[in-house]
């Protein structure tokens, strides 16, 4: 199981929680501009930062390890 | 475009999985018997066709439209992401190069310090051995090209680059194991993880209403941000390793 676990979640929880977090945001803001223009156009955008800065988190606890 | 970026990732992922799995079970089949480390192997992969059987229609029949992108989306982001994080910290110096050859040496000395059964008897630790590691590879081969695959017009090119993936694995295999010492593997994984991270971007955002300006091309400028942004924190990352590194003891 702690091998299955690693194989879909990988070796750090910062890195999965950083993705729910991340794209849960990114639906609440969804839901907050009900469908307008500027998130269809710029949603992607946010998307991509909010992704980036999961990685960046885990990336740079790893690294303080 | 995207049929291209789509058989390149599902090409690089699978390859570099199946390498990992051929060198667990080049090592059973040198330091045990051959005969058991195929057995162990041919069972994974049954189980992984199995699995790949369930998952893939599941996936596509039971959820749609924008929930099934949406799904999609984040199963390429938890892999391609895992993909990335591990190469930034090895092209930054903070982790060691990925290498099959290394993994292999490393099954095969695990394996010599236990002793074979008598001839005649089944040598059930070599068979455990490959089947686990051939097991756990494949179903991140199977999780992936049915993520890659479940999208309108995604099987074929994900299909096509797991048979290309598949062919050069066999072709690797049967030269065994020189070619894994000369692959850049470290650079290829970190290539998977732009890819991977590439994709689950692009549908993540689609399955939460996003209308791509550029429509497929946004995946060329997403990947274009996902390169310089990691090559910026791998560069910072081995900037602070090589200032700790002059901060006298």
């Amino acid at each position: 199981m702690r091998a299955l676990r690693k194989l879909v979640l990988g070796e750090t929880w910062a890195l999965p929680v950083g993705v729910v977090l991340a794209v849960g945001a990114a639906a609440l803001l969804r839901a907050a501009s009900g469908d307008a223009a500027w998130w269809r156009d710029a949603g992607g955008a946010i998307l991509a930062l909010l992704v980036l800065g999961a990685l960046a988190y885990s990336v740079y606890s790893s690294a303080r390890r | 475009m995207a049929f291209l970026l789509t058989m390149l990732g599902a090409a690089l992922a699978c390859g570099l999985e199946m390498l990992e799995a051929l060198a667990i079970v080049l090592a059973v089949a040198a330091t045990r018997r051959p005969r058991d480390a195929v057995l162990g192997a041919l069972a994974a992969l049954v189980a992984c066709v199995a699995i790949g059987a369930v998952v893939g229609p599941a996936l596509i029949g039971r959820v749609a439209g924008e929930p099934l992108r949406l799904v999609i989306g984040v199963a390429l982001l938890l892999f391609g992401l895992e993909w990335l994080r591990k190469a930034i910290l090895r092209l930054a110096g903070r982790r060691a190069r990925s290498s099959s050859f290394a993994e292999f040496v490393a099954e095969r000395e695990a394996l010599e310090a236990e002793a074979p059964p008598p001839p005649g008897q089944p040598d059930w630790p070599a068979r455990v051995v490959a089947f686990k590691g051939v097991l756990l590879e494949g179903i991140e081969v199977v999780l992936i090209v049915a993520a890659l695959g479940a999208r309108p017009g995604g099987a074929a090119p994900a299909f096509a680059g797991a048979a290309v993936a598949l062919a050069a694995t066999v072709g690797v295999g049967l030269v065994l194991h020189r070619p894994l010492q000369r692959l850049p593997e470290t650079e290829l994984k970190y290539l998977v993880g732009l890819v991977l991270t590439t994709f689950g971007t692009f549908f993540a955002a689609e399955g939460l209403g996003v209308s791509w300006p550029l429509g497929d091309a946004a995946l060329l400028v997403l990947l274009a941000f996902y390169v310089l942004a990691s090559q910026l924190m791998a560069a910072a990352l081995a900037r602070g390793r090589g200032a700790a590194a002059e901060v006298p003891a």
